[in-house]
């Protein structure tokens, strides 16, 4: 199945586009998600090592703005927002 | 008495005049505002801007748990909150937060405010890169919403 992320703050440098698409196997999770991220970072930017922390300490946003956890399962045309660490004000 | 809201950049600018309009009451004898500006240096640079970035719907909704945590986690007489932060590009000295609150008293008010933009800091999906002299840019760091060792 292709799961849309849409890229915010510092994740938002992972690509030209504001979002990413993946394609991961029927009811994976977020734990999935996260390791896709990891191999794409490892594979389009094999030197930046500040990429892999972001994706190692977001969280990811359901399609209801709602934080999900590692074991929260996706279903096809979910939608999730990779959430970096935040710091506004 | 709640609103909060982001305001971006390019279609607007934040308002002190509405904040004060709207948490105005007869109810009240203290009100402060809050006012979060782009300042001109950070960690040994010279700043020229920040480009705000936020998830827009999850910051309006965080806004609105943050007044609600505070109204049962605070002894609170009539409050009345008011928020709004800056999405896009802001220069130096330009706003980039409000957070005008009422209550009963003083202390109430002054308890309100800084409950307020500390929960901010700390849970609200909102980004900021700062832009310096020398054309260099870097997102800030922030605070993880989850657990990352876990």
């Amino acid at each position: 199945m292709k799961i849309k992320i849409e890229l915010f703050g510092d994740a938002r440098d992972f690509s030209d586009q504001d979002y990413l698409e993946i394609t991961l196997p029927e009811l994976s999770s977020i734990k999935e998600v996260r390791e896709n991220l990891i191999d794409f970072i490892k594979n389009k930017y094999p030197d930046n090592k500040n990429y892999l922390e972001i994706v190692r300490c977001s969280a990811f946003a359901n399609e209801h703005n709602e934080i999900v956890q590692e074991h929260y399962h996706l279903s096809t045309h979910s939608k999730l927002s990779i959430i970096p660490p935040v710091g506004g004000g | 008495m709640f609103y909060g809201k982001v305001i971006e950049s390019s279609k607007g600018s934040l308002s002190l005049d509405k904040a004060q309009q709207f948490i105005a009451s007869e109810k009240c004898g203290a009100s402060l505002f809050f006012i979060g500006t782009v300042r001109n240096h950070n960690d040994n640079k010279n700043v020229t801007g920040i480009t705000y970035d936020s998830h827009d719907a999850m910051v309006e909704k965080s806004f609105k748990e943050i007044f609600e945590e505070a109204s049962e986690k605070l002894t609170i007489e009539h409050p009345a909150v008011y928020i709004e932060h800056a999405k896009g590009y802001i220069p130096l000295g330009g706003l980039s937060i409000i957070i005008a609150v009422a209550a009963k008293h003083r202390s109430q008010a002054y308890d309100l405010s800084r409950y307020i933009i500390e929960e901010i800091k700390k849970k609200t999906p909102i980004w900021k890169k700062e832009h310096y002299d020398d054309n260099q840019s870097k997102w800030l760091k922030g605070t993880p919403l989850i657990d990352p060792s876990s």
